[in-house]
């Protein structure tokens, strides 16, 4: 999708120098480091140079690599990424619909679609782990049943399958009328297509969304996603049962979902 | 078969492209000759290390006096065996034309388990006419016996059942006992026993996953010559297990050659060839504009014992018909069914429980 916020100026080379310079100082005990954008792949080479440096400073580091996944379409430049060495590498990939007009539309980019499907069959080639994402919003959520029945069809071999509540910020403000979803308004679609990839056998998980916005089926699935600089809870979030395995709120969405409610009562599994 | 037709039976065998392979020991009964299945394991084992294929050795034997030192001797290494079980002890025995075949397939399954694990052996179902009227004793005797599966399938016009007087009868009755075998093992599953019906299993797979099925019946490009080849104790080539049948009648119409000859004019040889041009569902009348073409094989080796020619002629097959039945039947239940089933297929195809 986008940077959040939005930015128009080039800053790669700054960014890049600093990137460096943190990763020299970072202890060698971190346990992952993630890599996101914008769109890192744009990059070009620089981004293998990075990720060599980390592999060289930070070996026992996992590496979380969001991407479009776009710029794998060309195997050279899946090749190179596998050239740096490192196995300890997951890459965070969003595919927005099983549509391709959808997928498209959301990302504003004809042709995206194919590119990003090329790209993970070319990752899977060359021996990568995918986690697959799906930011779920008013557009691609109506089709999330056919939606996984596309991924276990087409892209069995992925290694994760993440569902994502969408953040209330930048563009999505933007775009309010057009992506903004109450989930409450897409929990049974929600249900159907994880119940269903799970029980072919693949790993997937609801990041982002509360557990009272779920039904109850898909709490197992619901993990604490939310990076803590930027999670919350709400006051009345104390006298839920399930707090302490809850994902919780984003800080900075503007736009919370109308079922935040505690849950009391845990009925037994 | 001698020692040195075995020795280049395997060296064909890993000329193959294919990275797994499945080395099956049939007979007569193989047992008998344990030293020389052990001699073809080694030897397999030393090329199997040469080039990083995988093999599964396959012992089909009826189980009735496999010696010790064999059973100690395939616990080292991936062997598993393969059985006859008919359902429960009357049904078995009548089948056989004895009265003490049920006990002794039973105690070599049990020795097998004790030997070499619990799920290294594996025993195939024979539906004799007098078995169409028994399809829940069946799989209860199934049961009874620790197996938690079953394959229902039906008799193949070939060999010794070729004498069966009316196959389209044969064929019809068949179909209805497939359908209460598998209704009875649904509700076994609902009930929460873990029960896998394996052909069900395997079309379904092909219905419902992008994944291949490794069953023989099933292909397009025919299972023969691409699935499977066997290498007969005559010291000839022939391209599936039902080819040699026809060729114990006197019939060599699918010898392939002979296992002295090169791999290339066995795989890529005339007969071969000919055999190609009818072997894919996409290319022949009745199957090229089926539904089901995806789902369904080509089998030339059937047509031609069943109704004298390879290509085959759909309107009037039995082997079409059953087919198109049983996986109607199971869109039937995909379509009408769908929620209350869907978690049992399901874990049928992943195996996840």
């Amino acid at each position: 999708m986008c940077c959040q916020p939005p930015n128009n100026s080039n800053d790669l080379e700054r960014n890049y120098i600093k990137n460096i310079k943190l990763i020299d100082s970072a202890p060698s005990t971190l346990p992952s480091i993630g890599i996101t954008g914008g769109e890192p792949t744009l990059l070009g080479d620089k981004l293998f140079s990075l990720i060599s440096h980390i592999k060289a400073k930070l070996p026992e580091t996992e590496i979380h690599l969001l991407t479009n996944g776009r710029a794998f379409a060309d195997i050279t430049y899946a090749k190179k990424l596998k050239q740096c060495g490192t196995d300890n590498i997951l890459l965070g990939i969003p595919l927005h619909s099983d549509c391709s007009i959808d997928h498209d539309y959301i990302t504003q980019s004809k042709g995206s679609f194919d590119e990003t499907m090329l790209g993970l069959y070319n990752l899977e080639r060359c021996g990568f782990d995918v986690e697959l994402r799906i930011v779920l919003n008013r557009i691609t959520c109506q089709r999330l049943p056919q939606m996984a029945n596309f991924i276990y069809r087409n892209l069995p071999f992925v290694r994760y399958v993440a569902f994502m509540g969408m953040e209330y910020t930048g563009y999505t403000i933007k775009n309010h009328d057009l992506v903004w979803i109450d989930p409450l308004d897409y929990k049974d679609q929600l249900e159907t297509a994880v119940c269903e990839l799970n029980r072919w056998g693949l790993n997937v998980s609801v990041f982002n969304l509360t557990h009272c916005v779920l039904n109850e089926n898909l709490w197992k699935f619901a993990v604490k996603s939310i990076s803590d600089w930027k999670n919350e809870y709400a006051e009345f979030c104390d006298e839920c049962a399930l707090k302490e395995k809850c994902c919780g709120l984003f800080a900075t969405s503007r736009k919370q979902s109308k079922g935040l409610q505690p849950i009391k009562v845990i009925l037994c599994e | 078969m001698s020692k040195e037709d075995l020795f280049r039976s395997i060296d064909h065998m890993y000329m193959s492209p294919a990275p797994h392979l499945t080395m099956e020991f049939q007979g007569g009964e193989p047992t008998l000759v344990p030293e020389l299945i052990k001699e073809g394991i080694l030897y397999s084992e030393s090329k199997r290390e040469q080039t990083g294929k995988s093999v599964t050795y396959v012992i089909c034997t009826n189980s009735v006096n496999i010696p010790d030192h064999l059973l100690d001797f395939c616990s080292n290494y991936n062997v598993v065996f393969s059985t006859s079980l008919d359902g429960p002890e009357w049904l078995h025995n009548t089948n056989r034309g004895k009265s003490d075949s049920y006990q002794k397939v039973i105690a070599g399954i049990e020795k097998v388990r004790d030997a070499i694990g619990e799920y290294k052996v594996s025993a195939l179902m024979t539906t004799s006419e007098l078995s169409l009227d028994h399809p829940k004793e069946i799989i209860d005797a199934y049961r009874a016996n620790k197996f938690n599966s079953i394959f229902i399938r039906s008799l193949n016009p070939y060999g010794l059942a070729k004498d069966n007087e009316d196959w389209p009868r044969y064929f019809d009755r068949f179909v209805e006992f497939y359908k209460i075998a598998l209704d009875y093992i649904i509700e076994i599953n609902k009930s929460g026993e873990l029960f896998v019906e394996e052909l069900t299993t395997m079309i379904l797979k092909k219905i419902l996953t992008p994944f291949p099925i490794g069953f023989v019946d099933l292909q397009s490009p025919s299972g023969i010559v691409n699935g499977v080849i066997v290498y007969n104790y005559d010291g000839y080539v022939y391209a599936s297990d039902e080819s040699r049948m026809l060729a114990e009648n006197g019939d060599y119409k699918f010898r392939l050659g002979k296992i002295t000859d090169n791999y290339e004019s066995i795989f890529y040889g005339r007969r071969v060839q000919e055999v190609s041009r009818v072997w894919a569902t996409e290319y022949i009348a009745g199957c090229s504009e089926c539904a089901y073409l995806s789902i369904c094989g080509a089998d030339p080796v059937r047509n031609y014992s069943t109704q004298g020619d390879e290509y085959g002629f759909r309107p009037s097959s039995t082997l079409c018909k059953k087919n198109m039945s049983i996986i109607n039947h199971i869109f039937h239940l995909l379509d009408t069914r769908r929620e209350e089933l869907m978690p049992i297929f399901q874990r049928w195809i992943t195996g996840v429980e």
